[in-house]
Parts: C-alpha cells; sequence; structure tokens
C-alpha cells in the first residue's frame, strides 16, 4: 500500500468512524454489524489518541476508602481482594435471599456469600456459576474433616459444567483459621477461613481457574 | 416437558480444567493437530495425517508458495469429520483465461475412522478435491501414532494428487459433483510424515510425498494438455516449521522438494473457547424473596388487586426494570395468583437467561400473592413460547445448579387468548431508525476473490403493533471495487470463448440477453447488474405481518421490494409446537424482478416460486431442512440444508439444491451448493448484544436452484425460546 492509498484508506475509517453513531435505537437494537464494530474501534482509537490525559485526582488510601463506604452506604459491606484481577474493591449488599447475600460492586459486578462462604460471581467474564461445598458444616464447625466441592462454571458454549473437588478440612497455621485443601482435575488450591460462632467474617477462598483467589474482609455484617 | 431432552441437554459432562481455562490446543491431547498442513488440513506439509482438531474449530489457512496461493476454511464438523473449503490460485496453468495461473475451487472431507488408543494408531480415510475432477482431487488412508510424547509419525496409502498419478480433468465437464468411480484409483502409493515438538510454541516436520505438481486437461478437440504448476516438479521431500502465539494464530515456513520455499498462516477459533465464557454484561438483579405474611397481610390476601391503579403501577415499574436489561415488556396480565408477561429479549444470546433475568425482576415487582409467573417470549411480536415458574421454586433455587430450576419449570406453547393482557403503554407504535456505514464484501469470485462495497445506510423501521411492522432502507455508494457489469457471455455465443462479460450497456440494450441461450430465464447470473449504483438504492422496502394463527401455526405476509432483485407479495405459514424438535412449514411467493437502479422500477420477469418445508432439530445443536418446491427461475426442484448451531449461537452448515435443471442447462457447478456462517458478535466482544455477522460461501451465483431472500423467515424467528434452543443455553438462566 502506498501513502496515497494509506491516507484515502485512513480517510475512508475516519469517515465510518463519524458515521457510526446516528440512530434513536437502544445498543441491544441491532445495528451491530462487523463495519459498526470496526469503526467503533478506529472512533476509539481516535478519541483515545487526541485526548487530553485527564488530571490526576490525588488517589484516596485504602482507609480513605473504607471510610467513606461506611458513610455512604447504611447497609452491609464487605471489601473484598480480586487476586486475580489485580484489584481490590468495596461491595455493597444489593439483596438477601435467605442465608444467600448479593453484595456488587458499583459498576454491577456481583459476589455472592451463603453466611461469609463463597456461593458464586456474576459480572466477572469468567464467574463461578455456582459452588456447592460439601465441607460447609466442617468448616463452621472448625472440624478436621473430609469432603466433596463442587464448582460448576458457565462455559463459554452456555453450559454449566462442574468441577469436582475431593477437599480435607484442618486447622490453619493461626489460631482461629481453618483451612481447606481440595484437589482435582490436575489444580490444588487451598480455602482459609477465619470462623466466629459459625460465621466467616474475613477468608480467602479461590473462585476458579479463571479468576484465581478472593479475599474477603466483613466491613459492616 | 420432554424429558429426556431437557436431561441431556443438562447433563454434566464433566471436562478437564484446559476446557475452561482455555488452554488452546493442549499437548497432552494425543491426537489434536499439531499444525496446518498447506492444504488447511491438520496434517504434515503437503501430506494429511491422521489428526482432527478440537471439536466445532473453525480455522482459516493462506499457504503461500511458488506453486499455489491457497486460501483454506476448516471445520471440524464432528469430533472425527473434518471439512476444508479452499480457494486457491494455481500457478502455471492456463485456461480459456490464458492469464498462466487458475483460480480453483475445491472441498475436502475426512473422517478418522478409529482413534489412537493402546499400541493402535488412529486411522483416517480422506478425499480431496472430491466435487468434479480437480488439480487437487486424489484419496487417502493414513494412521498417525505418538512414538514419543515429543514425536509423532504418519504413514499412508494416497491415489490421485498424492500418488503424483493427477487425474485427467474433462475440459468440457461442468464440474461440482463427485466423481465416486475414479475414487481410490489409478494405483496408490505411500506417503509419510514426522513432526516434533521442540516446545509449546514450536514443531518441525519432515514428510516424504509423491505430489509431482502437474495438471492435465482433455480438451474439447480431444488433445491432452499436461502444466507443470509452478517452474518444475518437486522431489520427495519436504521439510517445515510451525510456531503457534496468542490463543488463535500459527505461523509456518515450509521447504517443498528442497528448492521451493512456503509461507503460511493460521488462524483457529474454537467456539467453545471464548475469552468472558460468562460474559461481562453485569450482574443480574437478586431475588427478593416476600416478606412473612403477617408482615404484609394485604399483599398477601390478594386485595390489591381490587385497586385499579395497582397493575398500571406494577405494570410501568416491571417495565422500566426489564428496559434496563434489553427486554421489552410487550404486554402483562396480572391475577391475585398469577402474573404473565410477555418480553421481547433485544439483549441475550441465550433465550434463558433473558427469562431467567425477567424471573428475578418479577420477584422484585409482584406483589406477595402472586404465586404462577408465566413468562412469555415475543419473538418480535409473535409469541412463541410460554415458560412457567412456581415464584417459591424461584426463591428456593436462585443461584444453584441451573437444572433445578429447570426440571422445576414447565414449557408450553404461549397461550392464544389476549383478553386479560395489558399492552404496555407509550410501547407502540415504534419508531426505529439508524444512519450509519455499510461494508458489503463479495468473496471467492472465480475472478475476483474479493470484492468490496463501503457507503452509508440510513435503515428505519415503523412498528404499527406488535407484529405489523414497516421497514426500509436507503443506501449511498462512497467507494469499491463492486462494479455494474452483466453476466458471462456463453462460449456458444462468444466463438467459443470464454471468460468475457456483457457490459451493463449490451445487457441493458438488448433484453433477449435475459434469458440463457438454454432457455433458462437469468434471475441471480445478473446480480453483479445491481451492483455499483453511484446514486442511492432502495436495498428493502416492506411490511411485513406476523400472527399466529392456532398456538402452534405462524403466519407470514411481506409486500414490497423484498430483497435487492426482486419485489412481491411473500406468505408463509409453520408449524412448530414449542416442544417439537420437528416442524413444518410452507411458502408461497409471488414476485417480480427489480430493475437495476435499485429504486422502485421492475422489469418484465415475474415468477410464483415456493417451497414446503420440513425441519428438524436434532441433538448437539445440528438442523436439518429439507425445502421441496419451485425455485426463481421457474425450475422444481430440492434443497437440503445441514446446520450446526453451537450453544453459544456459532453456526455453521451447508446446503445443496437439485432441481430439474440439467447440468448443461445449471452451468458450472452442475447443481447450487454452498456453505453459510454465522458468528454472533458477542462472541467476539463479550458485550451482549444479539447482532450476527454471517456469510455465505455458494459457488457461482447461478440462476438454477435459486431462491428468494425474504426476510424474517418464521422457523429461525420462533425457535430461540422453543425446547431445543432454550434448553441448550439454560446454563444461563441465573446468569
Amino acid at each position: 500500500m502506498n501513502m496515497a492509498q494509506a491516507r484515502n484508506g485512513a480517510m475512508a475509517l475516519t469517515l465510518l468512524a463519524a458515521l457510526a453513531a446516528c440512530s434513536n435505537q437502544g445498543p441491544d437494537e441491532g445495528g451491530t454489524t462487523p463495519a459498526s464494530v470496526l469503526a467503533r474501534t478506529v472512533q476509539q482509537a481516535i478519541s483515545a489518541r487526541t485526548a487530553e490525559p485527564a488530571p490526576a485526582a490525588a488517589p484516596k488510601s485504602a482507609q480513605e476508602r473504607v471510610a467513606e463506604a461506611l458513610r455512604v452506604n447504611p447497609g452491609p459491606l464487605i471489601q473484598v481482594g480480586f487476586e486475580g484481577l489485580g484489584r481490590t474493591q468495596i461491595l455493597a449488599m444489593t439483596g438477601q435471599n435467605g442465608a444467600m447475600r448479593t453484595y456488587m460492586t458499583p459498576a454491577e459486578e456481583a459476589v455472592i456469600l451463603r453466611n461469609g462462604m463463597l456461593v458464586g460471581t456474576k459480572g466477572l467474564g469468567r464467574d463461578l456459576a455456582v459452588a456447592e461445598p460439601g465441607t460447609e458444616a466442617l468448616i463452621r464447625a472448625g472440624q478436621s474433616g473430609r469432603g466433596t466441592r463442587i464448582m460448576r462454571y458457565l462455559g463459554g458454549d452456555g453450559l454449566e459444567r462442574p468441577l469436582q473437588f475431593d477437599c480435607t478440612t484442618g486447622p490453619g497455621p493461626n489460631p482461629g483459621v481453618i483451612t481447606e485443601d481440595c484437589a482435582g482435575h490436575g489444580v490444588t488450591f487451598q480455602n482459609s477461613y477465619m470462623v466466629q460462632g459459625g460465621q466467616i467474617p474475613v477468608s480467602r477462598q479461590w473462585v476458579g481457574p479463571g479468576l484465581g483467589y478472593i479475599t474477603v474482609q466483613t466491613l459492616r455484617p | 416437558m420432554r424429558r429426556s431432552r431437557l436431561t441431556s441437554q443438562l447433563m454434566a459432562t464433566t471436562l478437564p480444567l484446559a476446557v475452561l481455562v482455555g488452554a488452546g490446543y493442549a499437548i497432552a491431547d494425543p491426537m489434536l493437530a499439531r499444525n496446518m498442513s498447506s492444504y488447511g488440513m491438520p496434517g504434515g506439509i503437503d501430506t494429511p495425517t491422521a489428526e482432527t482438531l478440537p471439536e466445532g474449530t473453525l480455522g482459516a489457512t493462506i499457504s503461500k508458495s511458488d506453486y499455489a496461493l491457497r486460501t483454506n476454511v476448516v471445520f471440524q464438523v464432528l469430533p472425527q469429520l473434518t471439512a476444508a473449503l479452499r480457494y486457491s490460485r494455481v500457478e502455471g496453468i492456463s485456461d480459456f483465461r490464458d492469464d498462466g495461473f487458475i483460480y480453483d475451487r475445491s472441498f475436502d472431507l475426512r473422517y478418522q475412522v478409529v482413534e489412537q488408543e493402546g499400541w493402535r494408531p488412529a486411522v483416517s480415510v480422506g478425499v480431496q478435491d472430491f466435487l468434479g475432477t480437480g488439480v487437487y482431487s486424489g484419496e487417502y488412508i493414513v494412521a498417525t501414532r505418538d512414538i514419543t510424547p515429543r514425536i509423532r509419525a504418519s504413514a499412508g496409502l494416497g491415489w490421485g494428487t498424492l500418488a503424483g498419478k493427477p487425474r485427467v480433468i474433462d475440459a468440457t465437464d461442468e464440474g461440482g459433483t463427485a466423481n465416486v468411480e475414479n475414487w481410490f484409483s489409478g494405483g496408490a502409493k505411500p506417503f509419510a510424515s514426522i513432526n516434533m515438538q521442540v516446545n509449546d510454541k514450536l514443531s518441525v516436520t519432515a514428510e516424504y510425498s509423491n505430489d509431482v505438481y502437474r495438471s492435465s486437461y482433455r480438451l474439447r478437440n480431444g488433445n491432452l494438455n499436461t502444466f507443470q504448476q509452478g517452474d518444475k516438479e518437486p522431489g520427495n521431500l519436504n521439510f517445515g516449521a510451525n510456531y503457534k502465539f496468542g490463543r488463535n494464530y500459527e505461523v509456518g515456513a515450509y521447504v517443498i522438494g528442497g528448492e521451493t520455499v512456503g509461507a503460511q498462516f493460521t488462524v483457529a477459533l474454537n467456539p467453545r473457547e471464548s475469552a468472558y465464557p460468562s460474559g461481562l454484561e453485569k450482574a443480574p438483579a437478586p431475588v427478593r424473596p416476600r416478606p412473612a405474611r403477617d408482615a404484609d397481610p394485604e399483599g398477601w390476601s390478594g386485595q390489591w388487586a381490587q385497586d385499579p391503579t395497582a397493575q398500571p403501577a406494577i405494570q410501568k415499574s416491571l417495565s422500566d426494570a426489564l428496559a434496563g436489561e434489553g427486554q421489552l415488556l410487550e404486554s402483562m396480565a396480572l391475577s391475585p395468583t398469577r402474573a404473565e408477561v410477555r418480553i421481547r429479549n433485544q439483549r441475550y444470546v441465550q433465550q434463558a437467561q433473558a427469562i431467567g433475568r425477567t424471573a428475578r425482576l418479577m420477584t422484585r415487582a409482584l406483589p406477595p400473592s402472586v404465586e404462577t409467573f408465566v413468562i412469555t417470549s415475543s419473538a418480535d411480536g409473535v409469541p412463541a413460547s410460554s415458560v412457567t415458574l412456581r415464584r417459591s421454586d424461584v426463591e428456593r433455587l436462585e443461584n444453584t445448579e441451573a437444572g433445578k430450576i429447570a426440571a422445576a419449570s414447565a414449557l408450553s406453547d404461549a397461550p392464544l387468548r389476549q383478553g386479560d393482557l395489558t399492552m404496555t403503554e407509550d410501547l407502540f407504535p415504534r419508531f426505529r431508525w439508524r444512519v450509519g456505514p455499510y461494508l458489503d464484501l463479495g468473496l471467492f469470485d472465480p475472478e475476483e476473490p474479493l470484492r468490496y462495497e463501503v457507503g452509508a445506510e440510513a435503515r428505519a423501521s415503523y412498528e404499527i403493533t406488535p407484529g405489523l411492522v414497516l421497514t426500509g432502507a436507503i443506501r449511498q455508494r462512497a467507494f469499491g471495487d463492486k462494479e455494474q457489469r452483466g453476466p458471462g457471455i456463453p462460449a456458444s455465443e462468444n466463438n467459443g470463448v470464454r471468460g468475457d462479460h456483457y457490459t451493463a450497456e449490451e445487457y441493458l440494450a438488448d433484453p433477449s440477453l435475459e434469458t440463457t441461450p438454454e432457455g433458462v430465464p437469468r434471475v441471480r447470473s445478473d446480480t453483479r447488474m445491481y451492483s455499483g449504483n453511484t446514486s442511492p438504492v432502495i436495498p428493502e422496502l416492506t411490511l411485513a405481518w406476523f400472527a399466529r394463527p392456532t398456538e402452534q401455526v405462524y403466519s407470514r405476509v411481506t409486500v414490497g421490494l423484498l430483497e435487492q432483485a426482486y419485489g412481491g407479495v411473500s406468505a408463509e405459514v409453520l408449524w412448530k409446537p414449542a416442544n417439537s424438535p420437528l416442524a413444518f412449514g410452507a411458502e408461497v411467493n409471488r414476485v417480480r424482478k427489480r430493475d437495476f437502479d435499485g429504486l422502485l422500477d421492475f422489469r418484465d420477469y415475474e415468477v410464483t416460486t415456493g417451497h414446503v418445508s420440513a425441519y428438524y432439530e436434532f441433538s448437539q445443536g445440528f438442523t436439518a431442512q429439507l425445502d421441496v418446491g419451485q425455485y426463481l427461475a421457474g425450475d422444481k426442484g430440492a434443497t437440503v440444508t445441514l446446520t450446526r448451531e453451537f450453544e453459544n449461537g456459532w453456526r455453521v452448515g451447508a446446503f445443496a439444491t437439485k432441481t430439474d435443471l440439467s447440468a448443461e442447462e445449471f452451468g458450472e457447478g452442475s447443481f447450487d451448493k454452498g456453505i453459510t456462517l454465522s458468528i454472533p458478535i458477542s462472541w467476539a466482544t463479550g458485550t451482549p448484544t444479539r447482532d450476527r455477522a454471517s456469510t455465505t460461501i455458494r459457488s457461482l451465483s447461478r440462476d438454477g436452484g435459486a431462491r428468494l431472500e425474504v426476510n424474517d423467515r418464521l422457523y429461525d424467528k420462533v425457535r430461540d425460546s422453543q425446547t431445543v434452543k432454550l434448553y441448550q443455553g439454560w446454563g444461563s438462566f441465573w446468569r
């Protein structure tokens, strides 16, 4: 491609990009074609290049963020560290069904817990659809023992697939901590729970092969 | 509900972790291809192996050497069955165009008869370029076995090209049919290859091949014309190396016969491996359990139903909440104990996800006495199925294994009565418009492999009531290389010279040219006359009416400019019970050919075309369709279509049409056949949308077996929320 062709091509793409946005339709009502995806990508690339960098606000410290969240939200709050995603966020409870609580980030990604035990995640792309920990009673009672844990994942094909793990519970390195060592399908992982009166205020739990571990800390029960 | 189908759809198969992690082609999987051959199939360099690809893989390989430039599309149809479509520029051969090369299409199939097990190698049998006698025609039996974890060896017997004995091509043949009598004949020779996996990215291959890269043509006058492809005949030993990068890519370089160098590039997509398998859409609203009875005695008693303002207020809030989920609440019926909602899913690929999210929102919007939820899926205004759930099951089973709520629900035909359904206010009439770019691609034309046109398009629809829609579009071309041109001049009319085309002016000036010398009206072979208009064109302008005369029968009537080349009336009925994998349909159209300026005028050709159809949805996403009837040129015959749709919406299909036109009347290709591909945009971007990228690759645009391309045929419209597809995607219910 010579320079003139390249310039023409770039102009055509810019023209397409400029055209991409006129409609009274919502994003769900069609009109997403390969051409419009291309145009939108070009548009984003152009605007990313021309955009001025936003003035950086002074980053808040972890304590400041926790204090602000506690002030703004009246309801239950947890802080979750997504180790696989490299971020820590504060999640507010958005619903409760029996003992099962749904917590969400401001971007509406959800972590679902049952009395502190991980049940599932939603909106993170490689979610845990549902966990069925056969070891739950042992963990809450602080007992050593064996059990089966089934973790179900929604595949790219729309099917929910279970992975089954054999797990052993036992006392952890620190007093008050119970660990759960699981193995199966060529992976091993270790969940740690701080158990207080049947509740689990602090834990580190494995979500799945895509997301790795999360750490959960209760800010307001 | 058919429990057996449900169970089989939901039956949990425990897969290796690699499937969920997305490790791609794992070395540990014994017989998955290590690299692609220059023919775009699992193999060595020029020779085949008994390897396969992960089921459902769709790949493309471009391979270039002095012998040929091959563009190959490969699809692993079944775990054992591999198919490839190839479009090659073969160097050194001259046909009537006398270019020093030819463009050639070919099609391969390979079946793995047995897998590798214990001492036994995997064994496959295959046919290469088997539709008609072609440049690459040959057959083989090949065995492949892992010698060590790193070294894999293959050996086989080849016929035809693979034995260095290319079949003689009959230059007068129209091609396109399988010459079964030639298969595995003419003497076999052995071939072999050995592959070493250096590390997880790099593998090297050496092979022994008998291909002499020669082609022979039997001319009209009986003479035999033999060409050497490329510059010279290669030796027998070929060497290559392939390197994988990213999740989907592979580059390779090879040497054929010690002298000719080649390079290739492969991209392979597996529908089961998505970057974000569970999607990036926001989490659904949590189920809200009902308060205790004594906390809300009025709500539990059903007294609220006496209040005439109750339903409008509830409907408004539910409609708003559903709108946030990309669903339209078309109408709703509410009684103290039962609620029916009619929803139109505009966002989620899986209808089960739309239904699950609607059920969650119903628990948040409806008073406690409502125990029965009926969620009716509307396919653009046509109610196609109802899922009935008990609210207590929704509360009890939230975020559990999806199979549990499936077992507690019932799928039925949508109720016919409209009586107590109240339309949501301010929804209809509904006007929608969009102005944007369009890109029109033409692929695999024998003379120009890629043609394109880019421009601006305005499109609008006006839905007067659900199911009655006025749709129109107007396009203005900006640039492109799709120019207006007449059809090819038959050799008999052109002193035996093939390959010339009428100019647009010549074609317009002589109306008799709109019929071929064999007497077949040109219904598709002059499609290019509709291209290249520099003034605005109207691709479609229709009024469509969708209805459901009985619970299991759907109907459609479309009038107007139905497609680029035809306008008129199209009417269709379809019998498709919500719980049946079997459906029957009938369609009849009275159409007239549109003028080439793409506006409101018509030409003289007018025809009645129509079909009766039978459809069946097999397990694993296979759909078979048989259409019997009269085609656009007035020819009568049948079309068989087999489509595989993966759970995530990928669709790959093949079709063939044979009508009462003879192969000579039909022309090159002998009968109409092709391949359809459709990939949901959401699969690639992770954001939920029901839009798709679709294309049909067919043998030449010919006049036999041509069908009207009317929009919104009923079958694909109503099927999303019916038994097979609904339960296939049921894993998304709580997502």
